[in-house]
């Protein structure tokens, strides 16, 4: 594949914290919005930044890929979608454009949004599933049900828009026939691209407080591994650790995060990465907290995450990037472990299947 | 002047009361106002207090007006009241012509108090019986006299009566020492003999000795001869025990007090020598001294490997002030750098560990406890092994020997069926039953040191509990099946891992070193055989299963922070791991591991 992040564009992420109800399990940062006043002052948040953006005010920025997460983006009305769109196409310019997803709710997802977006140059939607069992969502503490979701996936695909389906595995009470259905669902709704997740407790999350991760993690290999197993079957290839997708449905902004490209972060508590430095947004949008990594975290931390790609390590971009020596280092590291964790020739190293179900193991062979 | 002297200590079993009817008697004789009067003023280490039990008193002298009108010096010099010092109980007996035997209204005769007991009459003390806490309800003062005449085989009959609570009976036990205990016999013009009781290390005056004066007397200037080490010192001062150290002329003939000699260590100043007039030496040194050795061994490892300096500091420290104390270097595949420190006892290791802990402040580490074998090769030669690698291959043993004890448990009858299994589950031999008084109970086994020193007394309490006493002395060393049980870890030999242990318990024990091993070595990229094996066979195999997933999916691009601290954490925790072969095994295992049979519930 040819790689899809050109490094002069710059990637778009927008945080939306707002959710009707919390999920049991999640630890992002939402809130419960009181009503329309909470999105205004939301507005005023970014705006407030976008004003202060120096790199802004020079010039408008060409960006490439426009993710608006959550928190459920779908919550939010459509004069608030307006003027949003609005905002930041005065700054931004997305002539270039060519991937713009926002997450959405099966429940909050209506046919006017999705015309709206659709007229707005949205080109996929990233449907937050995560099961198609009544009785694993209802644990969850999701606000929908399977019949909704499906619903809301045939909105999606009616419009024309590409789908993202998220998954959740490693369910208390979920079961390989279950999780075999939750994918199957979402590929014959018209999924383009499929994320799973496992279960993650939080010790914060109200699950986390009953549960405990480490009775959860050693049920995730069966799930993992069917997943790896049974999704290429249908034409999903995993090019990432978490996500699956058809030929040519990659979410491009996501690959963005683990080549270190680029990335204006809005909104309270996003993340961006700009020239090297990953900085996080509060909610004062004046305090704003940068990361600032040695040159060899840096070069480190980008192995690791390349690899979490099937595209893994490219030696030559690498070694322009940090040099040879540092390379070396790293596959000295990694020449150790067995042909079946880990592929290397001259030109990459990447993880095998295998591989990408320990790659916690090896990562931290590398760090 | 020495007519008027007695010396006396005090023989009760931990809890009967010793330290309260020792301020009762400084407080009666005035020797401390009530005023000053901190409760037990005598315990001198913090971790006594806090425990509740003394190991050992300071010594004080008393001034006290009989009622015959005449003005005595009573020296009270204490023996400690545990098993592990059972040489040094013999010494502080040596210095005395008399006991006061406490025991307790309610509880009755101890077995420590017994052992004790007979040894001062082996010494030819004269023995006052005390029945103690007569205030508590529960008080059954005939039952505990009759108790003294059937146990001890003492006439009870005149035993005074007291409280030490509230003061009953106190003038009458200072008037019994006075009337009773026979007065120091000694030749002021003979050559000095002076017994060293007992000594401390003081970190201005160097050692500073507890004597008894035998013969002879002893002043500032002197030179003295310290007659086990043949070392001579001229003394810088001259005291007794007011208490506090308080600065006289001389000692004479049956005189209890302390010299200083800016000695350095306590090693040359050894409880049971003799001193003696550098310049008129005695003929002899006065009998009993025995060179201590030490019985229970175990490992001290800092706790972070770094402060292994600080910890050999606190060692070398403490020994200036615990001469029983040994130590030698050593070093563990798992814990590193650290300390093999052998002690006369249990309890003595807990002192010892507490005091580095409290008094210097030295976090460690502290392996099970063992005992020496004696191995006999078939060549005839005899060896001692402390740890299981000391151990020769199984064709070259002839004959393994391990410490043997004499046990003796009182205890209430219905528990007697409890504690028989438990002595015999420990490999016990069964020697004796008595019935004290229809309802207690004094059993007497032969067991292994070995294994008494695990758990026994946790069992024991819990078994019984806590009704039951024990007391054991050492019967010498026994040939018994012992085999050395290696663990294989991935077919490797682990001798971290290693024990020694009789052979019928060989596979019990094997099976739950493995199994343990088995929770506490994480998985790893490939299945991996932990074996328990005598010599070369194999008697227990389980499979650490190999690592199958070890990966959280979840990470957006916020995540990634989070994410690195993550695998920061767990890159943290390989660091700390040891190789064995191909296999990571973490610390905390093996510190786990060697915790599991010494760990205290």
């Amino acid at each position: 594949m040819a790689k899809k992040n050109n490094k002069n564009n710059f990637g778009l992420y927008i945080h939306v914290p707002f959710c009707e109800k919390k999920c049991l399990y999640c630890s992002f940062y939402s809130k419960k919005f009181s009503g329309e006043q909470d999105f205004i002052s939301w507005l005023e948040y970014i705006k407030f930044q976008l004003c202060n953006f120096e790199l802004i005010q020079r010039e408008k920025i060409f960006i490439d890929t426009v993710y608006i997460g959550g928190g459920t983006p779908s919550v939010l009305s459509l004069r608030i979608w307006r003027e949003l769109l609005n905002l930041i196409s005065e700054y931004f310019n997305f002539s270039e454009c060519r991937e713009f997803t926002i997450e959405a709710n099966p429940n909050t997802l209506t046919r006017d949004l999705i015309n709206f977006w659709k007229n707005n140059n949205v080109s996929r939607i990233s449907l937050g599933v995560q099961s198609l069992n009544d009785s694993e969502l209802k644990f969850l503490g999701r606000i929908h049900d399977a019949k909704q979701a499906l619903n809301a996936m045939e909105l999606i695909k009616n419009s024309g828009l590409n789908l993202n389906a998220d998954l959740i595995f490693s369910i208390p009470g979920q079961n390989l026939r279950s999780w075999h259905n939750s994918i199957n669902g979402v590929i014959n709704s018209g999924a383009d691209h499929i994320s799973t997740y496992q279960l993650t407790l939080d010790e914060n999350t109200p699950l986390g407080k009953i549960l405990n991760n480490r009775d959860l993690n050693e049920s995730g290999y069966y799930f993992y591994r069917y997943a790896q197993y049974f999704l290429p079957k249908k034409n999903f290839i995993q090019y990432e650790i978490s996500n699956f997708s058809r030929k040519n449905f990659e979410c491009v902004h996501n690959l963005k995060y683990w080549y270190l490209n680029n990335i204006i972060a809005l909104g309270p508590y996003s993340t961006g990465y700009l020239n090297g430095v990953r900085y996080k947004n509060f909610d004062n949008p004046e305090n704003i907290y940068y990361e600032y990594l040695t040159f060899e975290e840096r070069a480190k931390e980008y192995a690791i995450l390349n690899l979490r790609t099937k595209f893994g390590i490219n030696k030559l971009n690498f070694i322009n990037k940090f040099g040879e020596k540092i390379l070396h280092e790293i596959e000295n590291k990694l020449i150790n472990f067995p042909d079946d964790l880990i592929y290397i020739d001259e030109n990459k190293i990447i993880l095998t299947k295998r591989g990408m179900r320990l790659a916690n193991y090896i990562w931290s062979e590398i760090i | 002047m020495q007519k008027n002297i007695r010396n006396f200590c005090i023989i009760a079993h931990i809890d009967h009361g010793k330290s309260t009817l020792a301020d009762r008697l400084l407080e009666n004789t005035g020797t401390i106002n009530k005023r000053d009067m901190k409760n037990q003023i005598l315990d001198s280490l913090t971790l006594e207090r806090e425990r509740g039990i003394t190991i050992k008193l300071v010594p004080v002298r008393m001034n006290y007006k009989a009622q015959n009108g005449q003005e005595y010096i009573l020296n009270l010099i204490d023996t400690p009241g545990h098993v592990d010092f059972a040489y040094e109980v013999s010494r502080s007996l040596a210095a005395c012509e008399g006991a006061l035997l406490v025991v307790d209204a309610s509880q009755g005769v101890e077995a420590q108090t017994v052992a004790n007991a007979y040894q001062a009459i082996e010494q030819g003390l004269e023995i006052l019986p005390v029945i103690n806490k007569i205030d508590l309800p529960s008080a059954r003062p005939d039952n505990a006299k009759q108790e003294i005449k059937d146990v001890v085989g003492l006439d009870a009959d005149n035993a005074i009566l007291t409280s030490a609570k509230d003061g009953r009976g106190v003038n009458e036990i200072l008037e019994s020492i006075v009337k009773n205990i026979p007065a120091p016999e000694g030749d002021i013009n003979a050559p000095l003999q002076a017994l060293i009781f007992d000594s401390v290390y003081d970190n201005y005056r160097g050692v500073i000795c507890y004597i008894r004066v035998i013969n002879g007397s002893v002043k500032a200037g002197q030179n003295i001869l310290f007659m086990q080490n043949n070392i001579i010192y001229p003394v810088d001062e001259v005291g007794v025990f007011k208490p506090g150290f308080t600065p006289v002329d001389s000692l004479g003939p049956g005189e209890v007090g302390y010299i200083t000699a800016s000695i350095k260590t306590l090693a040359e100043a050894q409880v049971g020598d003799t001193i003696t007039d550098a310049n008129n030496p005695a003929q002899n040194a006065l009998p009993g001294y025995k060179k201590i050795k030490s019985v229970v061994f175990c490992g001290f490892y800092p706790v972070e490997r770094d402060n292994y300096p600080q910890l050999r500091d606190a060692l070398e420290k403490l020994c200036l002030n615990d001469s029983a104390i040994t130590y030698e270097p050593e070093t563990s595949e798992a814990l590193g750098f650290g300390f093999r420190c052998g002690f006369l006892g249990l309890l003595h290791m807990d002192v010892v560990r507490e005091r580095l802990r409290e008094e210097y402040n030295v976090e460690l580490v502290a392996t099970a406890p063992n005992v020496i074998y004696e191995v006999v090769k078939t060549s005839g030669e005899i060896i001692e092994a402390h740890r299981p690698g000391d151990f020769p291959d199984v064709g070259e043993i002839s004959e393994i020997r391990e410490p043997y004890i004499k046990l003796s448990v009182f205890m209430p009858s219905e528990f007697t069926g409890r504690v028989m299994q438990l002595v015999q589950d420990k490999r016990g031999t069964y020697k004796s039953m008595d019935y004290l008084t229809p309802e207690r109970v004094r059993l007497i086994y032969e067991m292994p040191l070995s294994e008494f020193i695990i758990d026994f007394h946790d069992k024991l309490k819990s078994q019984t509990r806590g009704y039951a006493s024990l007391d054991y002395e050492f019967i010498g060393l026994r040939a018994s099946e012992l085999v050395r049980v290696d663990i294989l870890v991935n077919g490797e030999a682990a001798d971290a891992f290693s024990f020694i242990c009789h052979k019928d318990q060989a596979y019990n024990r094997g099976h739950a070193a493995v199994t343990k091993l088995k929770e506490l070595i994480p998985s790893q990229l490939f299945e991996i055989p932990i074996q328990a094996s005598v010599g070369k066979r194999v008697i227990v195999r389980v499979n650490v299963k190999a690592l199958r997933k070890d990966v959280l999916a979840k990470c957006y691009g916020g995540d990634i922070t989070r994410k690195r601290k993550l695998l920061e954490k767990q890159k943290e925790g390989k660091k700390r791991m040891k190789q064995i072969g191909k296999v990571s095994i973490p610390q905390e295992a093996f510190l786990a591991f060697m915790q599991v049979d010494g760990e205290k519930k």
